[in-house]
């Protein structure tokens, strides 16, 4: 096939740029009328980091993990007196905790790494400031973002089970019963759980 | 009605018209061209999609500030966009509108005065681009005025096969001679003379004079404010007046159902489809490169006009 | 005097002061836009005598692509921005031989019509035109374009090498 017999029809191409342009007149256009219209965000968008106080430790992973260092921490230790204890137990109570968003990547990483739940994504994103110093969020801040914070998305019905889950129901069968590692990959998928 | 009177209400209708239908082709070249590009275009001025944005623009265009370049030849660059707008003006006095007289200025030698007022517009070209002391300028005028020199041979061609079809030179003599098998008969001088048309007005894909990506903005680049807004306004012009030329010579101007009452709609009605075509090709087509122009010109155009002139004496004496 | 002498007089003071700026400005390229000014004063000129075809004829000849051609060619050489004082332009001589030729013409002319009256002659339509061209001056019609198609043949010829090359070989 020579280079000439792969061409078309002479003016084929003008009119096909023709038709290109008339059906993209006739679908819906894409624009997102974005201040009129709220966007439809997909579930866990990263919008906002959100802090559950309650959780916080003040084990100081998130603001070591954060490639940024845009995470600001300061806590004091407090005597919490455990009646029937020997003596006083000690517990970390959280001072600040700032995050600077105008540093921030959204990377998650803090999210990821908080052993307590502590940190959420939530899908809000209108918090443009005209000053970049009202960027850093306290905890204040950071806490009323729980509100928005979605409800976890359900378990995937056909993924593995999860470790707690797991645990609990090799408990229940009693001993030989087979470990998760053995029903990572059942021969039936069970049914899912209500 | 007086004499006076009725000049009075001719002029005001042409300058009314002259001010009004070229912001509804720009609107729709707003809105058209969004769609197109599946975007939606201006949407705020004016409440309703935006109806009321080239209104805004224009109030813009007034407040900026009016700049000459230090080393431009004040005059001449000052007055060159008006006479870029002016013969526009002009043409659109002798464009029929509907039977009976309804046109401004009934001409003996219509198409003549069209063609040769339409050829004034190359001046203005060659003035801005000079006058603006700048070398993006001048490649751009000297584009324009090759392009226009060129184009204007087809454009005259093609509509001199319709006036000898018609055996007349005046606008409304040719929409009455019309008669709808001239579609077919009269086709590719039609398809000349939309494209050298195009060509005329500078528009996409014949837009190298301005070639924004290369030459700035061409002719236009030192332009700023009302001068700059009357290059444009110039532009949309340029595109009723080709689309009524076109409408008016090949298309059957006010032919259609009841043309005694109705026909100015249907002249409306095919300039708005013919401006609607104009702005589809910009969207569609990727600009020209120069020496495609002229080839286009001289070997493609010319040709077919040539051939459409012999093709309309042959069918004009067989007849 | 009538709307069409008054009409007449300051188009030709237009035509002519223009033509006189064409020739005494320094500027190149403003010369080149005087003689629009002129050339299109003239077209209306024209069409104040009722000769309408030939005013847009003079229009789109001579506005649209003769003084387009020429300022084309202008740019594309030389076309400096302001007053060129090394213009080679000798006064004596254009002034005698622009002068003389005025003058022979404006006796001519005097001479021939002596201040008799002519009535203006109806507006040339085009149809008549074309009944005129086409019937009494048919023959000098087409001998000027056979003039012009020899005109544009040798420009051709001209303006392509590979053609005057081979007819230099074989001559």
């Amino acid at each position: 096939m020579s280079e000439q017999g792969d061409r078309h029809t002479p003016g084929r191409g003008l009119i096909n740029g023709l038709a290109v342009t008339l059906k993209t007149m006739t679908r819906r256009s894409g624009t997102q009328q974005y201040p009129d219209v709220e966007p439809e965000l997909p579930p866990r968008s990263r919008g906002v980091i959100a802090l559950l106080e309650e959780n916080c430790t003040v084990c100081m992973l998130c603001a070591r993990e954060c490639p940024d260092w845009c995470i600001y921490i300061d806590s004091h230790k407090e005597e919490v007196v455990v009646p029937g204890a020997a003596r006083a137990r000690q517990r970390n109570v959280l001072d600040k905790f700032d995050i600077d968003f105008s540093l921030c990547m959204y990377c998650g990483i803090c999210i990821e790494v908080c052993p307590f739940d502590a940190l959420h994504w939530t899908p809000e994103f209108e918090y443009a400031e005209t000053d970049v110093l009202n960027l850093l969020h306290d905890k204040n801040r950071l806490g009323d973002w729980m509100r928005t914070v979605p409800p976890p998305p359900a378990h995937d019905v056909l993924g593995e089970p999860s470790k707690e889950e797991a645990t609990a129901a090799r408990k229940a069968a009693g001993p030989g019963a087979p470990t998760p590692a053995q029903t990572a990959r059942p021969a039936v998928r069970p049914e899912p759980k209500p | 009605m007086p004499l006076w009177l009725d000049l009075l209400v001719r002029v005001v209708a042409v300058v009314a018209a002259f001010l009004v239908v070229p912001l509804v082709v720009g609107q729709m070249e707003h809105k058209v061209m969004a769609h197109m590009q599946s975007r939606l275009g201006p949407m705020y001025a004016g409440g309703f999609h935006g109806w009321a944005q080239l209104v805004a623009d224009g109030v813009k265009f007034v407040q900026k500030e009016d700049i000459t370049p230090r080393d431009a030849d004040r005059p001449v660059f000052r007055l060159a966009p008006l006479v870029a707008l002016f013969p526009y003006l002009v043409v659109l006095l002798a464009i029929p509108l509907g039977p009976g007289g309804l046109v401004a200025q009934p001409m003996d030698v219509g198409l003549f005065f069209v063609l040769a007022v339409l050829g004034v517009g190359v001046v203005a070209v060659l003035m801005s681009a000079w006058a603006s002391a700048n070398k993006y300028s001048l490649l751009g005028g000297l584009r324009g005025a090759a392009q226009l020199l060129g184009y204007e041979l087809p454009l005259v061609l093609s509509a001199a096969s319709v006036a000898m079809a018609a055996g007349t030179l005046s606008l409304p003599g040719i929409v009455a001679a019309w008669s709808p098998w001239w579609l077919l008969w009269q086709a590719p001088a039609a398809l000349v003379f939309f494209v050298s048309g195009l060509a005329e007005i500078r528009r996409p894909p014949f837009d190298m004079p301005i070639a924004d990506s290369e030459l700035v903005f061409g002719y236009m680049t030192e332009y700023t404010g009302l001068r700059f807004a009357f290059f444009l306004l110039a532009e949309y012009v340029g595109i009723v007046v080709i689309a009524a030329l076109t409408t008016v010579l090949f298309l059957g101007g006010w032919h259609g159902p009841d043309p005694a009452h109705l026909g100015w709609l249907w002249t409306l009605a095919k300039v708005f489809a013919v401006s609607f075509v104009v702005i589809w090709l910009r969207v569609s087509y990727p600009r020209l490169r120069e020496d495609q122009l002229q080839r286009l010109c001289w070997l493609v155009l010319v040709p077919v006009a040539l051939a459409q002139l012999v093709l309309t004496a042959v069918v004009k004496l067989a007849l | 005097m009538t709307v069409a002498d008054v009409l007449l007089l300051a188009l030709g003071a237009v035509a002519v002061g223009s033509g006189a700026a064409v020739v005494t400005s320094d500027h190149l390229v403003r010369s080149g836009l005087y003689l629009v000014v002129s050339l299109g004063a003239m077209a209306g000129l024209y069409l104040v005598l009722g000769a309408e075809l030939v005013a847009w004829v003079q229009v789109l000849v001579y506005v649209g692509a003769v003084v387009v051609l020429l300022l084309f060619a202008v740019m594309l050489t030389r076309a400096p921005i302001g007053p060129s004082p090394d213009l080679d332009r000798p006064a004596w001589p254009a002034l005698i031989v622009g002068g003389g030729v005025g003058l022979g013409l404006a006796a001519l002319l005097a001479d021939a019509f002596r201040w008799t009256l002519y009535d203006r002659p109806e507006p040339g339509t085009t149809e008549r035109m074309g009944t005129q061209i086409f019937g009494q001056w048919v023959l000098p019609f087409e001998v000027l374009s056979i003039l012009l198609l020899s005109a544009l043949v040798g420009a051709i010829v001209l303006s392509r090498p590979d053609i005057g090359a081979r007819t230099g070989e074989e001559a």
